[in-house]
């Protein structure tokens, strides 16, 4: 259990997450986060406190996680899975419940052998190109993801990457998705699982984020917009009435399900849930963040000072206690039924066809 | 990486534009825009200057004040393909930082703010750093019209990123203000790599649209601070209705004060 271990010092940055307490005596001290992040020097002592008291937390739903699998002998969508994955998944459990659940471990044991051909294939070395470009420039602050890091885990993304383009054709490779993949791969430590999650989340799970027209991502954004102007008037009206677009305050939510815009822990809490009740979970957590902090926004002097308010607002308490935005994002927005989002989808969709 | 090829849509803009008077054949369509639109009694875009704004949104354009900008930004927005050092740039600009290999790849449309101080006046840019992934373009280009301003980089190492700027030119054509500033910028100066664009290939480029140019190095400082306060000293003179200072010439500007750098007149 990752998160039962306290920050750690690391000597170099060529340890990996599995090695990292046999160098806390080296001379140069960074301290990093059980995935490998760098932390600031110095934690917040309200962050402090949470990770105190959140292994505790994390003890307990790993007990009755273990129970729940020796009991059923595996996981299957349920009423009970759904609360307990909600209230989070082990670290250790991760990979496999995402596996289940999303279907993804249905298509890999369908298709042995499929990844590997998908690396051995002709390239298109426009793909290559554009994976390449990217792969210095994701996440520069964790260890494991630098080049003298061994085992090195940007080989790793290159090759998710690479097979994922090959795969899906119609996305090739999109900005956004080094992010996501990175994410799968820091859980599962498995490349191919990785791919096969990555499959499910831009192929099923996610309508058409990636794709060159982005209609799918242009449509949420919108959508998002439609939610808030019924659920939260007033900040709508002050986004609308500055002539701001949605795109520009929360492009990196949707395109990054939320890597490097809340804190880790936080993220993975979110997709576990994505992996098992689907794309509507990013509007929660959207409207959890602009509910709470509604009158910070309001207080926008300008349109710089509101964008930097979007950004404030996924930093804070608010955001690192895990386990309580978690219970939020399911009270807080009242409710968002299914059908209601897949009208608004459809509605903003030919909305913007029509504007071409 | 793939060449951004997109057909060409038209002239619609160009015959949109009010021609101001003079033949405007023989020359290219950027220069055209600028000729139709950088008269002396035309109304610019992006009133920027603090303290010099009017109740009757001085100096805003009609797209701009419909979008309902505050009047006292001047948006700056950096295009160009992926990897070219938008966001090294900017951070070098705002941060005074470079900082190799902490930079991660910009997912859409990013904003900064930075307060300027341009002979004595603060001008407040917003900065908007943009994805150069082709496909963003369709997220990204719905952020021209609000632009007053635009730096167009590619990497002098990148043949590639050089070859593209045409169809850059083409996307701002289409999508941006016909009064926009635009300064064509080759970063990565400093890059001990083989330069595969020779700075006469930028110079030559830069003249053909009449553009000014510079090559930058966000790595050692050369020429950012330059380029970004060039654009600020425009917007300002722009934002003011009867500048009472000697005519500011954002090409002169850049030719003089830039190290290293040229400007190209057409």
């Amino acid at each position: 259990m990752a998160w039962l271990l306290p920050p750690v010092s690391l000597g170099h940055s060529s340890c990996g997450v599995c090695s990292y307490l046999a160098c806390s005596t080296a001379d140069t001290h960074i301290r990093v986060d059980p995935y490998g992040f760098e932390q600031p020097e110095n934690l917040d002592s309200a962050d402090e406190a949470f990770l105190s008291a959140y292994p505790a937390v994390l003890a307990r739903r790993a007990a009755k996680w273990s129970r729940l699998l020796k009991a059923r002998g595996g996981v299957r969508r349920s009423p009970t899975v759904k609360r307990y994955v909600r209230k989070g998944i082990p670290l250790a459990l991760r990979a496999h419940v995402w596996m289940a659940l999303s279907g993804a471990q249905e298509r890999m044991d369908q298709n042995p052998g499929y990844y590997q051909r998908l690396l051995q294939g002709e390239r298109d070395r426009s793909i290559e190109e554009a994976i390449k470009t990217d792969l210095n420039r994701t996440f520069p602050d964790n260890v494991q993801f630098r080049k003298t890091a061994e085992p090195c885990l940007q080989k790793t993304l290159c090759s998710v990457l690479l097979a994922y383009g090959h795969h899906n054709r119609g996305v090739g490779y999109c900005q956004g998705l080094n992010f996501i993949a990175g994410y799968l791969i820091l859980v599962t430590k498995n490349e191919e699982q990785s791919f096969w999650l990555l499959d499910a989340l831009v192929g099923r799970i996610l309508p058409d984020y990636y794709g060159p027209a982005m209609l799918g991502l242009k449509t949420d954004q919108e959508v998002l917009g439609e939610l808030v102007r019924a659920k939260l008037p007033a900040v709508a009206a002050l986004v609308e009435g500055c002539g701001m677009q949605w795109t520009l305050l929360v492009s990196r939510w949707f395109i990054c399900l939320f890597v490097d815009v809340l804190p880790v822990e936080t993220v993975l809490r979110v997709w576990d849930c994505l992996f098992n009740e689907g794309s509507k979970i990013l509007f929660r957590v959207a409207l959890t963040l602009i509910k709470q902090h509604q009158e910070f926004i309001l207080e926008a002097t300008d349109i710089s000072d509101l964008c930097d308010r979007f950004k404030q607002i996924t930093r804070g308490s608010f955001v690192t206690e895990c386990h309580t935005f978690m219970q939020k994002i399911f009270s807080e927005p009242g409710s968002l039924p299914m059908t209601a989002v897949t009208r608004l989808r459809e509605r903003c969709r030919a909305r913007l066809l029509a504007q071409g | 990486m793939a060449a951004p090829a997109r057909p060409p849509r038209g002239r619609h803009r160009d015959q949109c534009i009010h021609k101001p008077g003079g033949d405007l054949r023989g020359r290219t369509p950027w220069q055209r825009l600028r000729d139709t639109s950088f008269g002396a009694d035309t109304v610019h875009a992006g009133a920027v200057a603090q303290g010099t704004r009017s109740p009757g949104v001085a100096g805003l354009s009609e797209a701009t004040s419909m979008a309902g900008h505050s009047s006292d930004h001047g948006v700056v927005m950096l295009v160009g393909d992926s990897g070219v050092g938008k966001t090294c740039l900017l951070v070098r600009f705002k941060d005074g930082a470079f900082l190799a290999g902490t930079f991660i790849s910009t997912v859409g449309i990013d904003f900064r703010n930075k307060v300027l101080d341009v002979d004595g006046t603060k001008v407040k840019l917003q900065l908007w750093d943009t994805a150069g992934q082709e496909r963003f373009r369709s997220v990204t280009h719905a952020y021209y019209r609000d632009a007053h301003a635009l730096l167009l980089l590619y990497d002098v190492t990148s043949k590639a990123s050089f070859d593209n700027i045409q169809a850059w030119l083409t996307e701002i054509r289409e999508s941006a203000q016909p009064d926009v500033v635009l300064m064509l910028l080759g970063n990565k100066v400093d890059s001990a790599q083989e330069h595969a664009v020779r700075r006469e290939d930028g110079e030559k480029l830069a003249k053909e649209y009449g553009l000014p140019f510079m090559e930058t190095s966000a790595k050692t400082g050369l020429n950012v601070d330059l380029a970004f306060t060039a654009i600020a000293k425009e917007l300002k003179q722009r934002s003011m209705k009867a500048p009472s200072e000697p005519h500011f010439r954002l090409h002169d500007y850049v030719e003089r004060e830039g190290r290293g750098a040229s400007c190209c007149r057409p």
